[in-house]
């Protein structure tokens, strides 16, 4: 005990080392704070706009809500509420949820054009990626670890101690220091994001988690130090070296390796299923309509021998022109999210060599930010809309007016449940190539010795 | 080969069962790649006895050192350090010894004291500021306003001071020093001496690997000369104030620089 609190007197009398913590805890604290801020914003809009729901509902409501009201007007001019409301840990990792929808107005009109309609991913927030604890664990974090780290050797060999240090009774040494410092980064890093994770009630398994994960991440980082700390003769070298590997490991290959695997698997964007939808319906003003309720009656054969209507209009026609417009982009949509998947689950295998990119991964799947949480919840809109559409099928189908009363029996949205997993794969990964990195570090420090004067 | 190297290895044990030496190489071979470096060294350092190990460069001091610290592992006879065997007991041996290197390189940002201290804490030794690190720190005499002061402003011969304090404080049986006077002035070359005085009569083995002739006939008690990886030759002081025969020792000590 008293070795180490030498050994925490000795870093924390260093300008170096304490400024470095500092600096970490500063910008932990800042992006646990940001996250917080930032999901509120997001809590407070789905607030702000279920009111303005309620009152755009009851407007419809009064106008079309009549004895007589026909239903075809009240599905075109109801817009539903769906939200997905921050996930408790999504201020730690926000992944996807400051460039994805989690509000969403849908009616009974074709899904796949609501679907996509908000598919505007903000250019400008997706460039720099976004400030939060995730970021500063996979990004900032490895730099402070090689600020501490990189000179452990060299810095004593540099500063002439090599020699007196190794002279002295005492075992264990690098072990100390590479533990403490490892200890205080994590520390550092940890403490805000366990304030925060207590803030938003956010469950112990899930923080527990991601502490976890950070924990291997440091490690392999530690790891990574001490074999190339070992391995170079100078600190300056050692830095350099050091700073390679960040750049490489958590920049140009993730990079490249994202590059490639959106080439090897193409994926449409969602606004072309909007688009091919959109064709499908307007298309279907130029044909026969009894061909669009053939088309219709494949999937909803229980409305057969309801399709007829005098005039040149009918609600029904209308959206059975949409239905078909959904059903007629199926394939579409399935291959779309197939490769989406798909390159979810490269990415993740990816993660099995490259540690920045698992870390990543696995923190938004615990926080339920990543790309199947939006999965999830567009899951959740078309179980609505499909709710919502068979709601209104009867009344249109039977011409049954569609009066106040009815408005009130409309189904509502239910939000999804948070669906985040410790994804045990990566994290499996993540500890091997960790612990790997650590020992071939640990063999090499126990090698160093005195007689090396240089 | 198995027969001399069972008689050499009886002949270490003999020595080593036989003498009273805190510090003991004998017939110790070491080489670097095909170049060998000490050639049967044999040298015993007493308590209470300074020996002045002198050579030209490439006589082996070094490498003597490393052998007593541990570092390297002779590929033949025996190192010892107060009995122990610093190559297969480092930790043991190391507890005995107390190493000031050639340059004392301390942590600049820790003062005089923190500094004691830390190697204190580090080689596992009591760490009491009032009976053990301000004792040594005054033993030594270093100026009690520096204890207090960060020492990266302190001269060589100030830092020297610090890393004999804590050698001093740690109650070590035996003291190595490598070029411990190069870059000192005279002055502080004196104190220093009067410093290995005082762990001379703490009963310290004192080994002192040095190229400082004056400073080794001013306060050793036998003088060693490195040569070729062995002792070539030793003198003992005598009796009095002329302790060694400087003009002797000076042309012993030129002969082989200049041969080489």
């Amino acid at each position: 005990m008293s070795r180490l609190s030498a050994e925490l007197r000795l870093i924390l009398r260093s300008r170096m080392g304490v400024g470095s913590l500092l600096l970490l805890l500063l910008l932990s604290s800042l992006a646990v704070w940001s996250g917080i801020a930032q999901m509120e914003r997001q809590r407070e809009t789905i607030a702000r706009v279920s009111g303005e729901q309620r009152r755009d509902f009851a407007g419809v409501a009064a106008t079309h809500g009549k004895p007589d009201g026909d239903a075809g007007y009240a599905a075109y001019y109801s817009f539903l509420l769906t939200h997905d409301a921050p996930p408790p840990l999504a201020f730690a990792a926000i992944g996807q949820r400051d460039i994805q929808p989690f509000v969403l107005r849908v009616r009974a009109l074709g899904l796949q054009q609501q679907l996509y309609d908000a598919e505007a991913i903000n250019a400008e927030l997706a460039l720099p990626g976004v400030f939060d604890w995730a970021f500063v664990l996979v990004y900032l974090a490895p730099l402070i670890i090689i600020a501490l780290m990189h000179d452990l050797v060299t810095g004593e060999r540099e500063g002439g101690r090599l020699r007196l240090l190794l002279s002295l009774p005492g075992q264990g040494l690098w072990r100390r220091r590479i533990g403490l410092r490892y200890a205080l980064v994590l520390f550092a890093l940890a403490v805000p994001f366990a304030v925060g994770a207590i803030v938003t009630h956010a469950p112990v398994a899930g923080t527990a988690a991601m502490l976890l994960v950070a924990a291997l991440y440091l490690a392999f980082w530690a790891g990574c130090a001490l074999l190339v700390g070992t391995a170079m003769r100078a600190s300056a070298s050692a830095a350099a070296a050091l700073i390679g590997c960040w750049i490489l490991l958590t920049l140009v290959v993730p990079t490249l390796a994202s590059a490639a695997i959106a080439r090897a698997i193409p994926a449409a964007k969602g606004i072309d299923l909007t688009l091919a939808q959109r064709e499908i319906v307007h298309h279907g003003w130029d044909i026969a309509k009894q061909d669009t309720f053939e088309r219709f009656f494949l999937n909803h054969p229980e409305w057969r021998g309801r399709e007829g209507f005098e005039g040149r209009f009918h609600w029904k026609w209308l959206f059975a022109m949409h239905q078909v417009g959904d059903e007629a982009v199926a394939r579409d949509v399935a291959a779309y999210r197939a490769s989406l998947i798909a390159r979810e689950r490269w990415s993740e295998r990816v993660g099995y060599l490259l540690p920045g990119v698992a870390a990543q991964g696995a923190l938004h799947r615990i926080a339920d930010t990543d790309p199947f949480g939006q999965f999830a919840y567009q899951d959740r809109i078309a179980a609505f809309h499909d709710r919502l559409r068979h709601f209104f099928y009867p009344y249109l189908f039977t011409d049954r007016p569609f009066t106040r009363a009815d408005f009130a029996r409309m189904p509502t949205f239910a939000p999804r449940l948070p669906s985040g997993a410790v994804p045990a794969a990566p994290l499996l990964a993540l500890a091997v190539v960790a612990a790997l990195l650590l020992s071939a570090g640990s063999r090499r420090v126990a090698r160093i010795s005195g007689a090396d004067r240089a | 080969m198995l027969q001399r190297k069972m008689l050499r290895a009886r002949r270490d044990l003999t020595i080593i069962e036989g003498t009273n030496a805190a510090i003991l190489l004998s017939g110790v071979r070491h080489s670097y790649g095909p170049r060998a470096v000490l050639r049967d060294l044999d040298l015993t350092v007493r308590r209470g006895e300074i020996y002045a190990l002198l050579g030209g460069n490439g006589a082996g001091k070094s490498t003597t050192l490393n052998a007593l610290l541990g570092f390297i592992a002779p590929s033949a006879g025996a190192v010892r350090i107060c009995g122990v065997d610093p190559v297969t007991q480092p930790a043991q041996a190391r507890a005995l010894l107390a190493y000031v290197p050639e340059s004392v390189a301390l942590y600049d940002h820790l003062s005089a004291r923190e500094n004691v201290d830390y190697f204190l804490a580090l080689a596992g030794a009591a760490r009491d500021r009032p009976s053990v690190i301000d004792p040594a720190l005054e033993a030594v005499g270093l100026p009690v306003h520096a204890w207090d002061a960060r020492v990266s402003g302190f001269s060589k011969g100030m830092r020297q001071k610090v890393a004999i304090a804590l050698a001093l404080a740690r109650h070590v049986p035996v003291l190595l020093l490598d070029e411990p006077t190069s870059g000192l002035d005279p002055q502080a070359t004196l104190e220093f001496n009067r410093l290995l005085d005082t762990a001379r009569a703490r009963d310290v083995a004192v080994l002192m690997v040095t190229h400082d002739l004056l400073s080794a006939v001013d306060v050793a008690d036998r003088i060693g000369f490195l040569a070729d990886g062995r002792i070539d030759e030793e003198r003992t002081a005598t009796a009095g104030s002329a302790r060694f025969d400087l003009n002797a020792l000076h042309a012993r000590y030129a002969q082989p620089r200049a041969a080489a």
